[in-house]
């Protein structure tokens, strides 16, 4: 080994561990990083007695913000948040209007018009034994 | 991260033009000036330490809530929750800490080297300034825990400055920012120490290393004097600093990883309330021979005017005190500056033994 | 220098290495948010082989830290616990007014005449003011057998028995040596006091002391050996001022029983003690009480009346009578509207004794779950002298050999 390629390779390992040690500093503040300090949001709203929506009745809840639709054929719940991006919808005669960019969806959630391309999503409803109606927003 | 960033830049950065790393890094300086035994490596390794102070400072700040209800509960969320976070607090932690030591080390070096004298005199106050804003930022940091055991030393801390004639109330608005030690007092420190004293420390850091430079380098003989003439060239420099650097990292992780920061239950909102018999009432380690003497007596005496005069006589060595001679300047207690010396001695050991009595 | 850099560039790297492979072997946090604070909190990290504390409390409502205090995020144990109200006892009485209290727990509000707390503070079991007082009227440090003193200094100003309050009782302010010595020995047993050190003298503080049953468990359903930790562990000596540990090992129940000059009856060591004794008597009626008979009157009579009277009885009407919560507590026996249950001359229910429709009683244990079928006295040949009564004079026929 010369003179010369043994000084190249302790320079080598010199910095070669200099970037594996940066590496595992950046990968350390990354994850540090991604840390959720709050706890996760609610995702399962218990609605009360199922019996408090009649049949073809449809009902906007605010707070989560969601419309739960009881239906002939059951229940079910369309998401109040713009597909957008994610304002929360306000209702008006025909539908659902977005303050923030003014897309519209009707009663059903088809968009009428854009900016938004989806549909609202729906969201999970289950009843449970005692006859209360749970909604999943995930 | 900091120190990848900090070897990039000495090493690929060089061929750009001349800049402030330039000017702290000539092509080759006398060899004396960069001897482990004549510098300690004190003052490069306390830049080190606030670039550290730094980086984990800003990442903490990602999670540190400053309100009296959140502050204690989003620094347990650091310490036992965020991934690496506790590591990083004692990181934070253990960096304020040597830099206290380290830049005592230095003040020391400087008076028992004589290299305060002209014309360094002006960077000598810079740096006797860094020093008491980096006591302040300790102190500070420190209350920012905002646990159970900060309530003493922030109640009797900052009543001090109310002892303080004509202006006492006036300091005390502007450190506390109301008049009851409470809620305002939170984000006083916080500001203080994030941005205030923070903003100070760079300005100070900045014009002192520029001031090294500017007055010669460290202070050796002038070279008619010099007993050695050897250079050494930059690359030889920046390496002895990056080995420092390397020490200095491995010694802060290792105490990092085993020996926590101190952590104690949160304050109730209400400081009054938080205080128990559990309670740990002693100042922080810097402040213990402070604490001391205020058990002697009247506090502005022995909390305020005693150490204003301690400082006040350091800041005066280079201008009242007789100048070295200039060949003994860089050389380890020289005669001709002997009266400093026994007098930053006779001080040092004095608040030693009052921080060891009041342990 | 040229080999040290490659040297200490791979001592950082290895360091750093260190810091992540330290942080893998962190244990992973468990996060319990319980519905009632919405803050989560990190007990079960290490709690989780704990049971649940009753059926009224769980832990996915109320957590551990309403009740425990503590540092909920801190996953060091001595930091987690440094602020835990009572230590590991959140119903001692220092502290059960902010763990247990509260209008919505066991304060009660001011109309449903619930406060739990204030009555178990003001009882004897607590002030322990008879026996304060009938000592210091012996030796001499006070003319009348009235109460002054209690253990801790309460008051009530509402209190029914013209006892507003009561100072906290200093042995020091009596130079008498046997009522130092009194104030040494004999307090330690009683709620407001601390427990002496020793085996004769451990039992849980507060509300734990009784309804604490078992690890981390509270219940209604209170056993015998609940009340003996206190009751039955040995006996004082008046003369010495001190206490005597009992040495023996009972092998029955009916021999653990041991007041030596104490006479009972089969239900009185078959039954447990919350079978007769009431609410009111064990835990105080709120008001402040000079002594023990003041407060503690259930007799026999009380469940098996009289040779001319009938016990006392209510026919439940109301679904929110305070029986229904009481069995819902403690599920062991299916109590309706319109059963008939024993109630005292008070008026409180003993709500597991009910009447059967051929005019006799059926009762279950509360801790035992044990069945039991009793008569009343009335229409029996029992010779009794109707002016006498109280228990003492049913001891005379009906207590069992020891």
């Amino acid at each position: 080994m010369t003179n010369l390629s043994r000084r190249d390779f302790l320079k080598l390992v010199r910095d070669g561990f200099l970037v594996l040690s940066g590496a595992l500093a950046l990968g350390g503040v990354l994850r540090f990083l991604d840390f959720q300090p709050n706890p996760a949001q609610k995702t399962q709203f218990d609605l009360g007695s199922a019996t408090n929506y009649p049949i073809g009745s449809r009902t906007a809840l605010s707070e989560i913000p969601a419309l739960l639709i009881h239906a002939e054929s059951g229940f079910s719940a369309l998401s109040l948040v713009c597909t957008h991006l994610g304002c929360n919808l306000g209702e008006d005669e025909s539908g659902f209007a977005c303050p923030c960019h003014s897309s519209h969806f009707d009663a059903e959630g088809k968009v009428t018009h854009g900016p938004a391309a989806k549909p609202l999503s729906p969201l999970r409803i289950e009843i449970s034994e005692d006859n209360r109606v749970i909604l999943h927003t995930s | 991260m900091y120190f990848f960033i900090l070897h990039l830049s000495s090493f690929i950065l060089f061929p750009m033009p001349p800049s402030f790393f330039h000017h702290l890094h000539p092509p080759t300086i006398p060899t004396a000036q960069a001897r482990w035994r004549h510098t300690l490596a004190a003052g490069g390794t306390a830049i080190f330490l606030m670039l550290i102070l730094g980086v984990t400072g800003i990442l903490e700040m990602f999670y540190y809530a400053p309100n009296p209800a959140e502050a204690a509960l989003s620094v347990q969320t650091i310490t036992y929750h965020v991934p690496f976070g506790g590591f990083i607090r004692n990181l934070h932690y253990w960096a304020a800490q040597a830099l206290i030591v380290v830049s005592a080390v230095h003040f020391l070096r400087v008076i028992f080297t004589a290299a305060y004298g002209h014309p360094r005199r002006f960077n000598y106050l810079l740096g006797l300034a860094l020093f008491v804003v980096s006591i302040m930022l300790d102190f500070t940091g420190y209350i920012l825990r905002w646990d159970v055991d900060i309530c003493w030393p922030l109640t009797t801390g900052t009543n001090l400055l109310k002892t303080i004639p004509v202006i006492g109330d006036f300091l005390y608005r502007i450190a506390v920012g109301g008049n009851e030690v409470c809620e305002t007092a939170l984000l006083r420190f916080y500001t203080w120490h994030i941005f205030g004293l923070t903003i100070l420390v760079v300005i100070l850091g900045v014009w002192h290393a520029f001031r090294v430079r500017r007055d010669g380098g460290i202070a050796v003989p002038p070279p008619q004097l010099r007993a050695d003439v050897t250079r050494i060239p930059r690359d030889e420099l920046v390496r002895r600093e990056v080995l420092t650097m390397f020490i200095v990292s491995i010694g802060l992780i290792l105490l990092s990883i085993f020996v926590p920061a101190p952590i104690a239950a949160a304050m109730s909102v209400s400081i009054r309330e938080s205080v128990t018999e559990s309670v740990d009432v002693r100042a922080p380690w810097f402040f213990l021979w402070v604490q001391q003497m205020l058990k002697w007596g009247d506090p502005f005496i022995f909390g305020v005017l005693i150490p204003s005069i301690i400082l006040a006589l350091l800041a005066l060595i280079p201008y009242i005190f007789p100048q070295p001679n200039e060949a003994e300047i860089g050389s380890w207690f020289p005669k001709s500056n002997r009266l400093a010396q026994i007098i930053v001695a006779i001080i040092g050991t004095i608040i030693i033994i009052l921080t060891f009595i009041n342990r | 220098m040229r080999r040290l850099l490659p040297l200490f560039s791979f001592l950082f790297f290895l360091t750093l290495l260190l810091v992540w492979w330290v942080d893998s072997r962190q244990p992973k946090p468990v996060e319990l948010i319980p519905t009632l604070t919405g803050q989560p909190e990190y007990c079960i990290t290490c709690h989780a082989d704990l049971p649940e504390i009753s059926a009224s409390h769980p832990v996915e409502t109320f957590g551990c830290v309403s009740c425990h205090g503590g540092e909920r995020l801190a996953l060091d144990a001595d930091l987690a616990h440094s602020t835990m109200r009572g230590g590991a006892n959140p119903s001692d009485l220092s502290v059960a007014e902010i763990s247990c209290g509260g209008s919505n727990c066991h304060s009660g509000s001011e109309a449903d005449d619930r406060d739990h707390i204030q009555r178990v503070m003001t009882s004897v079991q607590a002030t322990y003011a008879g026996a304060i007082a009938s000592i210091r009227y012996t030796f001499g440090a006070q003319t009348d057998l009235a109460a002054h003193f209690g253990i801790a200094a309460v008051s009530d100003d509402e209190s029914q028995t013209g006892i507003k309050s009561l100072d906290a009782f200093n042995p020091a302010i009596d130079s008498n040596p046997m009522l130092q010595k009194f104030g040494e020995n004999c307090l330690v047993c009683h709620l407001h006091a601390k427990p002496q050190e020793g085996e004769a003298f451990a039992r849980q503080t507060g509300c734990a002391a009784c309804h604490s049953t078992g690890e981390h468990t509270m219940s209604t359903a209170i056993p015998y050996t609940q009340c003996n930790a206190c009751h039955n562990r040995g006996n004082y000596d008046l003369r010495t001022m001190t206490f005597v540990e009992r040495t023996d090992q009972p092998t029955s129940r009916l021999a653990d029983y041991y007041q030596p000059i104490s006479q009972f009856t089969k239900c009185e060591y078959t039954l447990d003690c919350v079978d007769c004794h009431t609410r009111d008597e064990t835990m105080g009626d709120g008001d402040i009480h000079a002594n023990q008979a003041s407060i503690q009157y259930v007799q026999c009579k009380t469940c098996h009346g009289t040779l001319t009277e009938l016990p006392l009885t209510k026919t439940l009407t109301d679904p929110n009578d305070i029986v229904f919560r009481m069995a819902f507590l403690n599920p062991i026996m299916d109590l309706k509207l319109g059963d008939t249950i024993i109630v005292t001359e008070q008026g409180e229910p003993l709500w597991n004794a009910r009447q059967l429709p051929d005019g006799t009683f059926e009762m279950v244990g509360k801790a035992t779950k044990q069945y039991f079928t009793f008569r009343p006295v009335m229409g029996t040949a029992c010779e009794q002298n109707p002016d006498q009564q109280e228990s003492n004079y049913c001891h005379e026929c009906h207590a069992v050999e020891k």
